[in-house]
């Protein structure tokens, strides 16, 4: 049994008790939310960070420097939680487990020997994305990555960097208007 | 660049060597590329001087 609070349109709210220790949610008839025995926070779309940025324009990068994407353009960002003004970064403040994607896109004018792209976690390397070697062409190469990482809610926060490797030529980092660069990353479930 | 000028002071420096034990990092902050990381068994961590 349990004890069960129900909303119609006939009788408003109205309540049942016994003494199970099962609480359940009705709304109308037939529809029941049994509330689990465990703790922690109820999540509703209101309070689920997620956010998704890509970079707006092309990014001139240094070879063989990890340098951070300046994913500067933001699609949504529910929480207010991604810095894509300054420091281009997802601080979440609603501790749990984040799953994260990410892509970068290169180019050079002349061979790229590397393309790696990182989830870097507090300013160091966390979750290393695809990696190319030897790519032997001067078109655009994508890499990409993804995973799933704890965030502790406060002061934890996340980055995507970027790097290419090359002889001479100029590197680049390509937006692809929105499409060829870019970070997200969602709550998956709290802690 | 900073990636060239290393690898110009030190020939033997491999790719390999960047991925392992030397990290160089930009954060996007206007302040430019640096070396973050240099744990290199053998040679020395090249000086501002030698970089410039």
């Amino acid at each position: 049994m349990a004890s069960i609070i129900t909303a119609t349109v006939a009788s408003g709210l109205t309540q049942s008790a016994d003494n199970s220790g099962v609480l359940q949610l009705a709304s109308g008839t037939g529809n029941l939310v049994t509330v689990p025995s465990v703790t922690g926070t109820a999540m509703v779309s209101g309070n689920m960070p997620a956010f998704s940025a890509y970079l707006g324009s092309n990014q001139s990068v240094s070879s063989g420097v990890n340098t951070k994407v300046q994913c500067n353009t933001e699609e949504f960002d529910t929480a207010s939680a991604y810095d894509s003004a300054t420091n281009y970064r997802f601080t979440p403040l609603v501790a749990g487990y984040y799953q994260f994607n990410w892509q970068l896109s290169c180019r050079n004018s002349t061979n790229i020997s590397r393309i790696s792209c990182v989830l870097y976690k507090n300013g160091s390397g966390f979750k290393n994305g695809a990696d190319i070697f030897n790519t032997n062409s001067t078109i655009g190469y994508k890499v990409t990555g993804s995973a799933l990482v704890y965030a502790n809610g406060t002061t934890d926060y996340f980055e995507f960097f970027g790097q290419v490797q090359t002889t001479a030529g100029t590197n680049e980092f390509t937006a692809g208007s929105g499409a060829d660069s870019y970070f997200q990353g969602y709550l998956a479930r709290t802690a | 660049m900073l990636y060239n000028k290393i690898k110009t002071l030190y020939p033997q420096i491999t790719d390999k060597d960047f991925d392992t034990v030397i990290t160089l990092q930009n954060n996007s902050d206007g302040k430019g590329d640096y070396i973050k990381v240099w744990n290199h068994p053998t040679l020395p961590r090249p000086t501002d001087e030698e970089l410039a």
